[in-house]
C-alpha cells in the first residue's frame, strides 16, 4: 500500500467554498455519510451516495487529492471484491466497495478542508478541555515532519547496506527495527523538545486562556448544515421505505 | 543589574551520577551581549535550562545551591510559566518550536497561553513582526519556511513575551554563513532596540566575537572564566580551550608570542585593522 | 590526470522530486580518484540531492552517472552503497543495536564475510576510532561527538571507494574536527576520494583543494577552493562569506595599506602583518 494514500487527508490551504466552511459543519457533513453509507446494502443507493459526493469535491477543488485516494485504496478494493464475490455474491462486494468509497471519501474531504487549527478549536468548543485538543492538532502539524524523518531514516540505513526484506513474515518484522528505533528514539527525542519549548511559552499556565483566533458559524454553515439533515433525513426515510419503492433500486447483479 | 545570579549551583540529570553542574557561581547582567562557549559536552545546554527554571523544574534530577533573578523569583520556587516573561529562550532546532499552523499564529500562542487580551497580542504580533522582518510571512505554514525564516518566527514568538534577556541555544547551527551573520546581526539590533541582554552558545565564534561584550567559558560543567570579551579572549583560559578559534585569533596570537604585537588580541577583522594602525 | 577515467562521471543529470519541486537541472561533474571535494551552496540548492543520486537513493529523471567507468542506473542501492558510502548529518538517524560492537556488525552483514573476519574488522574499526572503551556500550548512550564518530565508523568500516559526508563539522569543537580531519587524511592516504558538503568556510579553505558551488539546482563553480572562495560574486551567489583571510585583506585595502594585492594566501598574510610590523617598530 503506497504512502501516497496518507495525502488524501493532508491538508492544504485553499481558497473554496468549502475550505471556508466552519469545521463543525464538515464534521457533520462525514457523519452523515457515514451514516447513509451504512443504511444500505444494495448498488443502486450507494451510487447515489456516492455521486452526490463529487459535486462537493469539485466545488472543494479537491478532484486531484481525492483520486489520489482512491487510486491508493485499489489494492484493497480487488481484495475485498475477492473475498466477498467468494463469500456471498458480486452484488455484495460492489456494494460494499462503494460503501468503503463513500466514507472514506467523506472523511477524507475533511481532513483535506480542515486547518488542524481550526480543528483544535472546534474540539474546544464541544467542551473538549484544551490540552487535548491541542495535542490533536499538534499531532497533525507533526505528521509531515515524522514522515520526512522516516525517509531520512530509510535513506541512512540504505547507505550502510540495509534492504528491506521480501519474504517471511517474522523476517520482514526484525527487519524493521533498523527503521523504527531510530525514529521511536527521535520522536522521543523530538517530542521533549517540544515540551520544553511548550513550557518555555507558559503552555498549559492558566486556565483562562486567550484564543487569538476564533470560529463561528456563519450563515453558510447552518445552510450546509440544513441541507445534511434534510439529506440524512431522506436517506433514512428511503431506508424505512425501502420493500415499496419501485423495484430498480434492489437491482443487483444476476451472480 | 543582575539579572539572573547563579549561587553556588550543582546539578546533576537523574540517573546519572556525574554531576552535569559543578558549584556555578554566575551573574547575568541586563542589557549586555553575551557568549557562552565551551566543548562539546561542557555543560553549555545545562546551563541554559536552569535560566528559566527548565531546571530543575521539568528536568528531574539533583541539585544544590539557588538561581535566583533579579526581582526575588527563583528556579525552584517560581513557574516556568511566570518566569517566561522575564527569560526567554530560543532553544536549537526551530523545526521543533514552531507549533502553530501559520507564522501569525505561531508568535500569538505564548500570549495566549498567558491570557493576554487579544488587542494587546494582536500589537505585540506587530512589533515583533517588524523588529523580526518577517510581516511579509505571517501568513505562511512553519515548514514552508527557509531555515533563516524559520530562525526569525522562533525568535518573535520569544520576544513577544517581552523578556529581558533573549538565550539562544546555537542558534546559527542549521544555517548558511550569510543566514547566520544577519541573525547575529539580528540579535544585536533587537539588543539595542529594546535594551535587553542577549546570550548565545555557539561553536562559530567567528560570527560572535565580533558582537560579544562578555564571555562565559565553561569546562566539564563548571565556569572557568567570565569577564569582557578583551579580557578572556586574550586570556589563558581561551588559549587552551578547543574551541573553533577565529582565523584572526590564530593569526595575532602567533604573531604575539613572536614578540611581535603586543597589544590585546582582535575580536573583529576592523579591529584587527585598527590595531595594525 | 588528463588520461584517467574520473572515478566519478555524472552527464547531464536532473531530478525533480514527485512533488514538483526541481531538485537537479542539467548537472556535468567529473571527480576523479583520490580528489578531496567540497561541495558548498545555500540550503535548497541541491547539495544533498545530487550526493544521493551517488548511491541510488535518487535515481535521476534524466542523464546518466558512472562509477569505476560503469553505469549505475540498473544497479540497487545495497550494490552501489558498497562503493560509495554517504554519512548522513544525524547518527540517531541510523544507530539502533544493542551495543557499539552490534551496530558495526550491522553494517557489514552485507559482505560476505566468515566470522573471523567480521572480528577483525570490528576490532580494527574501533580501534581507530577509538571506540574501544564504547564496545559493549548501547550507542543510544553516547555522547553527540562519539556518536557521530560511530556514525562515520559505521561505514567506513565497509571499506567503500568513495567517501561522501553531509556537513559534518556541524556543532563539533576544534578537538572533534581535528580528529575528522585526521580520519579524511588516512582515508585519502588509502586512496579513497572523498566528498564533504559543508557550510563551513574556514574548514574548506584550510583542508579541502577543490570546490563546487550550487545554487539552484545547478553547479555555477568547480575549481580550487581557494580561487572559488575568493570571488566575491560566487560568495553573493550563494549565501556565503567571504574566509576571514580575504576579509582582512578586503579591509587592509579599504584603510588603504599597501600593496595589500601581494597577499595571496594565509601565510602571505601573516608574513605581510610580520613585515608591517616590524617596519612599524623600526620607524619608532
Amino acid at each position: 500500500m503506497s504512502l501516497e494514500f496518507l495525502n488524501a487527508f493532508k491538508f492544504m490551504k485553499k481558497n473554496s467554498i468549502l475550505h471556508n466552511l466552519d469545521p463543525r459543519a464538515k464534521l457533520v457533513f462525514s457523519i452523515v455519510y457515514t451514516i447513509c453509507a451504512l443504511l444500505f446494502t444494495e448498488i443502486i443507493p450507494l451510487l447515489f451516495i456516492f455521486l452526490s459526493l463529487v459535486p462537493l469535491i469539485l466545488i472543494g477543488k479537491l478532484f486531484k487529492q481525492w483520486i489520489k485516494s482512491i487510486r491508493g485504496l485499489s489494492f484493497l478494493i480487488i481484495f475485498i471484491i475477492i473475498l466477498n464475490t467468494l463469500f456471498i455474491s458480486l452484488s455484495f462486494a460492489i456494494a460494499m466497495i462503494l460503501r468503503i468509497y463513500i466514507m472514506i471519501s467523506a472523511f477524507s474531504i475533511f481532513f483535506l478542508t480542515v486547518d488542524p487549527n481550526d480543528l483544535a478549536l472546534s474540539l474546544i468548543s464541544m467542551k473538549i478541555p484544551y490540552e487535548f485538543a491541542f495535542a490533536f492538532s499538534l499531532a497533525f502539524r507533526f505528521v509531515p515532519t515524522i514522515a520526512n524523518e522516516a525517509q531520512n531514516i530509510l535513506d541512512a540505513q540504505q547507505s550502510r547496506g540495509y534492504e528491506m526484506q521480501k519474504k517471511g513474515l517474522i523476517n520482514q518484522i526484525k527487519n524493521l527495527f533498523p527503521l523504527l528505533i531510530p525514529l521511536i528514539i527521535c520522536s522521543i527525542k523530538r517530542a521533549f523538545n517540544v515540551a520544553e519549548a511548550l513550557e518555555s511559552r507558559a503552555f498549559g499556565s492558566r486556565k483562562e486562556r486567550t484564543y487569538y483566533y476564533s470560529i463561528k458559524y456563519t450563515l453558510k454553515d447552518w445552510i450546509f448544515t440544513m441541507y445534511l439533515l434534510l439529506f440524512l433525513t431522506f436517506t433514512i426515510f428511503i431506508r424505512i421505505q425501502f420493500n415499496f419503492l419501485p423495484e430498480f433500486l434492489m437491482w443487483s447483479l444476476p451472480v | 543589574m543582575d539579572l539572573i545570579k547563579f549561587e553556588n549551583f550543582y546539578y546533576r540529570y537523574k540517573g546519572n551520577e556525574e554531576y552535569a553542574l559543578n558549584n556555578i557561581n554566575l551573574k547575568i547582567e541586563d542589557n549586555k551581549f553575551i557568549l557562552l562557549c565551551g566543548e562539546t559536552g561542557s555543560g553549555k545546554t545545562t546551563l541554559i535550562r536552569c535560566m528559566n527554571g527548565l531546571i530543575p523544574q521539568f528536568y528531574a534530577g539533583f541539585y544544590k545551591g539557588k538561581v535566583e533573578f533579579w526581582n526575588g523569583k527563583n528556579t525552584v520556587e517560581t513557574p516556568i510559566a511566570d518566569l517566561s516573561t522575564e527569560i526567554g529562550i530560543v532553544f536549537q532546532n526551530p523545526e521543533n518550536q514552531l507549533i502553530a499552523m501559520n507564522v501569525e499564529h505561531e508568535i500569538a500562542f505564548g500570549l495566549e497561553n498567558l491570557g493576554v487580551p487579544v488587542k494587546e497580542i494582536s500589537k505585540r504580533i506587530k512589533e515583533s513582526a517588524s523588529i523580526t522582518e518577517i510581516e511579509h510571512i505571517l501568513d505562511k505554514a512553519p515548514f514552508e519556511l527557509s531555515g533563516g525564516e524559520q530562525q526569525r518566527v522562533a525568535i518573535a514568538s520569544i520576544l513577544v513575551l517581552e523578556p529581558k534577556i533573549l538565550i539562544l541555544d546555537e542558534p546559527t547551527a542549521l544555517l548558511d554563513p550569510y543566514m547566520a551573520n544577519k541573525i547575529i546581526n539580528l540579535l544585536n539590533e533587537i539588543k539595542s532596540e529594546k535594551n535587553i541582554s542577549i546570550l548565545i552558545s555557539e561553536h562559530r565564534l567567528d560570527l560572535i566575537l565580533p558582537f560579544s561584550q562578555q564571555i562565559i567559558l565553561i569546562k566539564n560543567g563548571s565556569i572557568i572564566e567570565h569577564g569582557y570579551s578583551e579580557q578572556v579572549i586574550n586570556g589563558i583560559n581561551f588559549q587552551t580551550l578547543r574551541l573553533n578559534k577565529p582565523v584572526i585569533y590564530s593569526i595575532f596570537s602567533t604573531l604575539k608570542k613572536e614578540n611581535l604585537y603586543n597589544k590585546n588580541i582582535p575580536a573583529s577583522i576592523p579591529e584587527a585593522v585598527r590595531s595594525l594602525k | 590526470m588528463a588520461t584517467e577515467i574520473p572515478i566519478i562521471m555524472i552527464r547531464e543529470i536532473a531530478y525533480t522530486y514527485p512533488n514538483g519541486t526541481e531538485a537537479l537541472k542539467n548537472i556535468n561533474l567529473n571527480i576523479f580518484k583520490g580528489e578531496l571535494v567540497a561541495i558548498m551552496g545555500k540550503n535548497g540548492a541541491g547539495k544533498t540531492s545530487l550526493i544521493r543520486t551517488l548511491n541510488g537513493l535518487i535515481i535521476p529523471t534524466q542523464g546518466n552517472i558512472y562509477i569505476d567507468n560503469e553505469s549505475i542506473s540498473s544497479k540497487s542501492i545495497a550494490t552501489l552503497s558498497k562503493k560509495v558510502g554517504i554519512i548522513f548529518q544525524n547518527p540517531f538517524h541510523q544507530l539502533f543495536s544493542n551495543s557499539v560492537e552490534e551496530e558495526i556488525k550491522f553494517s557489514l552483514k552485507s559482505f560476505v564475510l566468515d566470522k573471523e573476519e567480521i572480528q577483525i574488522r570490528i576490532n580494527k574499526i574501533l580501534h581507530e576510532f577509538n571506540l574501544e572503551k564504547y564496545r559493549k556500550r548501547s550507542p543510544l548512550n553516547l555522547s553527540g561527538g562519539e556518536s557521530k564518530k560511530l556514525a562515520i565508523a559505521s561505514i567506513i568500516c565497509r571499506d567503500p571507494e568513495i567517501l561522501v559526508f553531509d556537513e559534518p563539522t556541524l556543532g563539533q569543537d576544534a578537538k572533534e574536527i581535528e580528529f575528522f580531519i585526521n580520519l579524511i587524511k588516512n582515508e585519502r592516504k588509502r586512496g579513497k576520494t572523498i566528498i564533504i558538503i559543508t557550510h563551513n568556510i574556514e574548514f574548506a579553505y584550510e583542508y579541502l583543494p577543490r570546490t563546487i558551488l550550487m545554487t539552484d539546482g545547478q553547479i555555477i563553480a568547480d575549481g580550487p577552493t581557494k580561487e572559488i572562495l575568493n570571488n566575491e560574486i560566487l560568495i553573493q551567489q550563494t549565501s556565503l562569506i567571504l574566509p576571514q583571510i580575504w576579509q582582512f585583506r578586503s579591509a587592509l585595502k579599504e584603510n588603504n595599506f599597501p600593496k595589500t594585492g601581494d597577499i595571496l594566501s594565509k601565510n602571505a598574510l601573516i608574513s605581510y602583518i610580520r613585515n608591517y610590523l616590524k617596519n612599524k617598530s623600526l620607524k619608532i
